[in-house]
């Protein structure tokens, strides 16, 4: 059996390692035009803040490819799957042939759409690559301008400030990571981030940017300008699918999968930030791009592959993160929709500045928000996950105090 | 190969594991020296109360899968192919929290260690104190435990046992009680309180 993975991102290592876990003597290929050992890309942004050293970022060893058996080709584009001839085209090389593929070709950075976006210095923030050429420009950097405030948007901010910088961020909605937090959670990062030295604009975008060879400023929606060394793009990603045939793979916000991660051609699976799956809180179709979710996705793809019949569950958005003096959990839906089927729990703590939420659709959770003391947050994601109804009063999940075994009955 | 039990029904809340637990990964390995050491040694395991306040000694499964293995950002939990312990290489950790966001005991606690990079803030939990078990000792909370909450045996006996405490607790004219008659007591009274 030849198994085929394009992508060394987490989907396609953690597929490599079920597969070869399953069939000892199976033949598998994978495919990437990064040319490295796997390593782990949410750590870039620590590579920005200095905190991780480049030699870190390896999630696997150096031996990685060997010791598993796998022919790594790398530094090579997909240019097209021909499902015909069950080959894979690879720019300036024999097509490779393969029994089962697995497309796990993540997501690319979203561009934006504005005069001279071609300039020196602007940068997006999906790869190493892509942090190695902000830390060779950073010497020349007294003020960055960030847009979006998104995961990666909020990450670069940080990562810059940290280092110094002049950092402001160009926002739609009035508080970041709007996608991830409520609004309580949000004035919160917010509110920490100004005292650091963050400087917001809300509501306001780049018409275009100015600068002979290297970006110097911006000039903005609302007529007014920012001078700026360095501008960092955080408008979200986009699924790395142009190699797909739409004609016979299904393609809505991402590649179409069923329960067991396999796409409408037999034999062809995705998994990762490029699959389109059921979010297990919201009930629908749903990408949810995080690490965790490209893990469980590429180990289920690859037993699948291998032959032994596994049912993903579904993903659930979710997120932790430090900023500054601040924990900050966000898990599942935590801003229901207003249509009346869910209700929300809210407990705080101004003093010890702790925050916490809980969004329920009839009795059974469905979200929640952590801010500080987030050590029980991965007790409630098994709840949500689980579906479950739940047998204790839900405002119990949202005391300091909670901890497993109030979820047991008396024993 | 034997393994920590957790009988909860058993556990009186008095957290003497949890001072065994962080002497016995202190620097000295001494409680008196312990106490003045810094980073101040602490447990990784945490007795956290019940609905009804009764105790519990919250422990790593070092569940197979590990979710916190699968989700940690920076490939520093892993699994020991000899004992099969879940560890945490704290070199490695970026203390991140995404392991505390996959735990579904909620027993990942984030501070500095004496095993630690001086100053780092790295995931702490058990390790089924594998060192003290590789010099042919008990891991150090079973030691302390007193009421029989947290034992060190073979996973088969352990059943074994369960089953016939349950027989015999359901037959007629039993004459051991699952539970010892001063802890069934102390229960009792717990939830007589909590009752009123
Ligand atoms: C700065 C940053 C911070 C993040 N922080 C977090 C976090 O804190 N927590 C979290 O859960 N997630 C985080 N994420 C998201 C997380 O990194 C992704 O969800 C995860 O990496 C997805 O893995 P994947 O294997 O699906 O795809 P990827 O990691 O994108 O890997 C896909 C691989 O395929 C290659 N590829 C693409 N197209 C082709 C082609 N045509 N031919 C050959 N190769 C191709 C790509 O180059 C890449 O190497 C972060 C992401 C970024 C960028």
């Amino acid at each position: 059996m030849q198994h085929v993975i394009l992508g060394n991102g987490i989907a396609g290592v953690s597929a490599a390692e079920a597969i070869r876990r399953m069939d000892p003597r199976a033949g598998i290929t994978m495919i990437s035009d990064e040319q490295t050992v796997p390593y782990s890309r949410p750590m870039i942004s620590m590579l920005l803040d200095g905190s991780a050293a480049p030699e870190q970022l390896p999630i696997r060893a150096e031996r990685f490819y060997e010791d598993l058996g796998v022919t790594a080709l790398l530094g090579k584009r997909v240019d097209a799957i021909d499902l015909q001839a069950r080959r894979v085209a690879l720019a300036g090389r024999a097509p490779v042939p393969f029994d089962r593929l697995l497309i796990a070709t993540g997501a690319d950075a979203r561009r934006v759409e504005a005069q001279n976006d071609g300039l020196q210095n602007i940068f997006t923030m999906r790869r190493r690559e892509d942090v190695q050429a902000m830390l060779a420009a950073l010497g020349g950097t007294r003020r960055a301008l960030v847009l979006g405030g998104g995961l990666v948007g909020f990450k670069a901010a940080y990562g810059l400030m940290k280092r110094g910088c002049r950092v402001t961020m160009l926002i739609t909605s009035a508080y970041p990571l709007s996608m991830q937090v409520d609004e309580t959670a949000g004035k919160m990062i917010l509110d920490e981030l100004l005292h650091h030295g963050l400087e917001v604009r809300v509501g306001v975008s780049v018409t275009a940017f100015e600068g002979r060879t290297s970006v110097s400023g911006a000039q903005l929606s609302d007529g007014g300008k920012v001078a700026c060394d360095m501008v960092v793009i955080g408008k979200g990603v986009t699924p790395a699918l142009d190699f797909v045939p739409l004609d016979r793979i299904d393609v809505d916000l991402g590649i179409r999968v069923d329960k067991h991660l396999e796409t409408g051609a037999e034999g062809v699976y995705a998994a990762g930030d490029v699959a389109q799956c059921t979010d297990i809180a919201r009930g629908r179709p749903w990408i949810n791009a995080i690490w965790p979710e490209a893990a469980a996705q590429g180990r289920t793809a690859g037993m699948n592959m291998a032959g032994r019949a596994v049912a993903y569950r579904g993903s659930l958005g979710r997120n932790v993160m430090r900023v500054f003096d601040l924990d900050v959990m966000t898990l599942g839906l935590v801003d229901p929709p207003d249509d009346g089927t869910c209700t929300a729990l809210t407990w705080q703590d101004p003093r010890r500045r702790m925050y916490r939420k809980l969004v329920l659709r009839e009795n059974v959770p469905v979200g929640a928000v952590l801010i500080n003391a987030v050590e029980q947050g991965g007790v409630l994601l098994s709840l949500i996950r689980n579906r479950a109804p739940l047998a204790i009063p839900p405002e119990r999940l949202l005391e300091p105090s909670f901890n497993v075994r109030q979820l047991m009955g008396w024993g | 190969m034997k393994q920590v039990v957790v009988h909860p029904e058993r556990c009186v809340g008095c957290m003497q594991c949890m001072v065994a637990c962080a002497v016995a990964h202190s620097r000295s390995g001494q409680l008196y020296t312990a106490l003045a050491e810094r980073p101040r040694p602490r447990p990784r395991v945490h007795v956290g109360a019940g609905l009804y306040n009764e105790g519990f000694p919250n422990r790593c499964r070092h569940c197979d899968p590990a979710p916190c293995l699968l989700a940690c950002l920076a490939g520093a939990i892993f699994r020991d192919a000899h004992t099969g312990t879940v560890l945490i290489d704290p070199d490695k950790c970026i203390n991140c929290a995404s392991c505390a966001m996959a735990c579904p005991y909620g027993v990942i606690r984030f501070h500095e260690d004496p095993v630690a990079p001086p100053g780092k803030t790295v995931a702490v939990k058990c390790d089924n104190c594998d060192q003290r078990v590789a010099q042919g000792l008990a891991p150090a909370c079973t030691e302390a435990c007193k009421s029989g909450a947290l034992t060190y045996e073979e996973m088969d006996e352990a059943m074994r046992r369960k089953t016939a405490e349950v027989a015999r607790s359901v037959s007629t004219g039993a004459e051991t009680a699952a539970v010892p008659p001063a802890l069934a007591l102390l229960m009792a009274v717990k939830k007589a309180e909590l009752s009123l």
